[in-house]
């Protein structure tokens, strides 16, 4: 058994690698992410898979309905880490099949994959608490940079973490964004990873928060004519029921995360595409409790004030 | 959050588990009671958005989940649910608070048509519980009186919440924390309602927490507080403060804290760092029998 098959099974079991093997994981993948392009090509048949947020023992769950590694080929929308209690062991797992087999898995980058937001929403402190060092977060976030920010199944559905961006008519001029960097505060790589659609404007709207661009159905329809394509399938929304279809079919999100935070409740999808593009959503719970291992959630009476 | 009790504790206290699987108990006349569901389903959330005529909800929405405590022979409930609140929030309606990456968006060329969103996406509630009279009549069914016209009035006063007698580690019957919502303000920060509560053989207390936290922006703070002490042949008063708290990072950098977000993830931690805004405190004598 090589060693990168050894460390795949250990990470299945939800057993973090040394950080030297992060390093040496790290690297081997850059290699490999580096030939991408921004809009990677993708093969059919394919299974699409929205937001995971460290929820590791959730994701077993999802290759039990989906299949594993390689016999399926998947496609990731991002947003590996954060929130959940396993960003460490979700990312590398998922990185390490990539080094594995790089033909059968692709992994794009989500707005989570990043410096700034992983220190505040939970994956710095995990690597930090497991690490006793910032190495592996390091590493990690040295590696996002080299994810690609879509991608394109057969020419025909079109993937991206979050959604348009106005400064984007095209998938050439994706292709010609610098990827390699931070994801800036604006412009269309910017866009790509954060937007959202929006039933209530009909072209571009912006958000309350003065930053951050929602989408209507015309400025999607005009897209995938533009582009000649069937629908665009994005993800970093939640769904209660794990995936839904906006605007007359033209664009549908997928959440993989069951059970979010561990409260929600919801249920997560993944959509399987058949070699002629047929679609399938796989509907699927949480992990049961017992399967989950620690930290079971028990806290003590609280004396709050 | 379940916690098991000594069985003991609960006799002695006088108080008995509810049945049927349901979470809580009864004690010395009150019931009270938590239910933690899931978040409401697409169809539910739009119905709650024509209800509330309004687009945008918190994405997580715990809308049947509550905390109910009941005086069983006033028939005086007290309850806590997001749909209440989330009434608070539409007709406070606050401006909308910018994130800091606004500042560059807004020499960002942008498309030619576009409309600008501008309701309260922090979701800010004034809420404090709400309450009505239920009365269970044999030949009407349930019948439901509103605040008001049964007279339950919150009058102001100067009491204070007894916080000593509070910190005093007697034994916790019954405990719970219900989310009623949350939102991630799209990794912008928190915003997140939930209610607290505990209770002991010498009373009831309970934290409804509104806690807001636009990163690199903004803190607030919105706690209410009640305290019930059980007491014999009398009917029980119910005390409420509620402390509103809030400050800018900018304001709080200045002061020699912190000001990236991650040092403000725990409310309860950096509270006292917060200046208060509003305080008050208020008293609902419990009606006599109907």
């Amino acid at each position: 058994m090589s060693d990168l098959d050894r460390q795949i099974e250990q990470l299945k079991k939800c057993e973090p690698l040394k950080e030297s093997e992060v390093k040496a994981l790290c690297l081997k993948a850059m290699e490999i992410l580096v030939e991408e392009s921004n809009v990677q090509r993708v093969d059919a048949p394919v299974t699409i898979c929205g937001d995971i947020h460290g929820q590791f023992y959730d994701m077993k769950e999802l290759f039990k309905v989906g299949g594993d590694c390689p016999k399926t080929n998947y496609l990731f929308l991002g947003d590996f880490v954060d929130r959940g209690f396993y960003s460490v062991e979700t990312f590398l797992l998922l990185l390490a099949l990539k080094v594995r087999y790089p033909d059968r898995i692709t992994l794009i980058r989500g707005n989570h994959e990043s410096r700034q937001i992983t220190q505040v929403y939970g994956f710095y402190d995990e690597c930090l608490r497991k690490y006793g060092s910032v190495n592996v977060w390091r590493y990690c976030t040295d590696i996002f940079d080299y994810l690609s920010l879509s991608a394109l199944i057969e020419n025909k559905i079109f993937s991206v973490h979050g959604g348009l961006s106005p400064a984007i008519t095209t998938l050439d001029q994706i292709r010609t964004i610098d990827r390699k960097q931070e994801v800036p505060h604006d412009g269309a790589m910017c866009d790509l990873l954060w937007s959202d659609p929006e039933d209530i404007v009909d072209g571009w709207g912006l958000s309350p928060r003065g930053a951050g661009f929602l989408f209507g159905g015309s400025v999607v329809t005009s897209f995938n004519h533009t582009n000649n394509i069937d629908y665009i399938c994005r993800a970093h929304q939640l769904v209660m029921e794990g995936y839904k279809w906006m605007f007359n079919n033209q664009i549908v999100t997928v959440w993989s995360a069951p059970n979010y935070c561990y409260r929600c409740g919801n249920v997560a999808a993944i959509l399987e595409l058949d070699e002629n593009l047929n679609k399938q959503f796989r509907v699927f719970d949480a992990a049961p409790q017992e399967s989950r291992g620690a930290p079971a959630k028990k806290p003590a009476p609280d004396y709050f004030l | 959050m379940e916690v098991e009790v000594d069985e003991k504790e609960l006799k002695a206290a006088g108080a008995e588990p509810l049945p049927d699987g349901r979470r809580g108990l009864r004690i010395h006349g009150w019931e009270i009671e938590t239910r933690k569901l899931s978040i409401l389903t697409s169809s539910n959330l739009q119905l709650w958005e024509e209800k509330l005529q309004t687009s945008h909800l918190p994405e997580m929405v715990f809308g049947e989940s509550c905390l109910i405590l009941k005086h069983l022979d006033s028939g005086t409930k007290i309850h806590f649910n997001a749909f209440d609140a989330l009434t608070g929030w539409k007709q406070e309606a606050l401006r909308p608070v910018e994130v800091p990456a606004a500042a560059k968006w807004k020499f960002r060329s942008k498309p030619s048509e576009q409309v600008i969103l501008d309701y309260d996406y922090t979701f800010t509630t004034p809420y404090c519980g709400s309450e009505i009279i239920e009365i269970d009549t044999e030949k009407h069914g349930r019948e439901e009186i509103s605040q008001g016209t049964y007279g339950l009035h919150w009058d102001n006063c100067e009491d204070k919440i007894d916080v000593v007698s509070l910190a005093s580690k007697e034994p916790i019957l019954f405990y719970d924390e219900v989310v009623l919502y949350e939102d991630e303000l799209a990794d912008n920060g928190v915003s997140l309602l939930t209610v607290k509560v505990r209770v002991m053989p010498s009373c009831w207390f309970l934290l409804l927490r509104f806690w807001l936290r636009v990163d690199g922006v903004l803190m607030r703070l919105r706690d209410t507080r009640m305290h019930c002490v059980f007491g014999v042949g009398e009917n029980p008063i119910i005390l409420r403060e509620s402390c509103w708290r809030e400050a800018t990072f900018q304001v709080l950098s200045s002061k020699g804290h912190p000001s990236d977000s991650a040092a403000y993830s725990d409310p309860s931690i950096i509270s006292q760092r917060l200046p208060v805004i509003m305080h008050k405190t208020q008293k609902l004598k419990i009606p006599g029998n109907l």
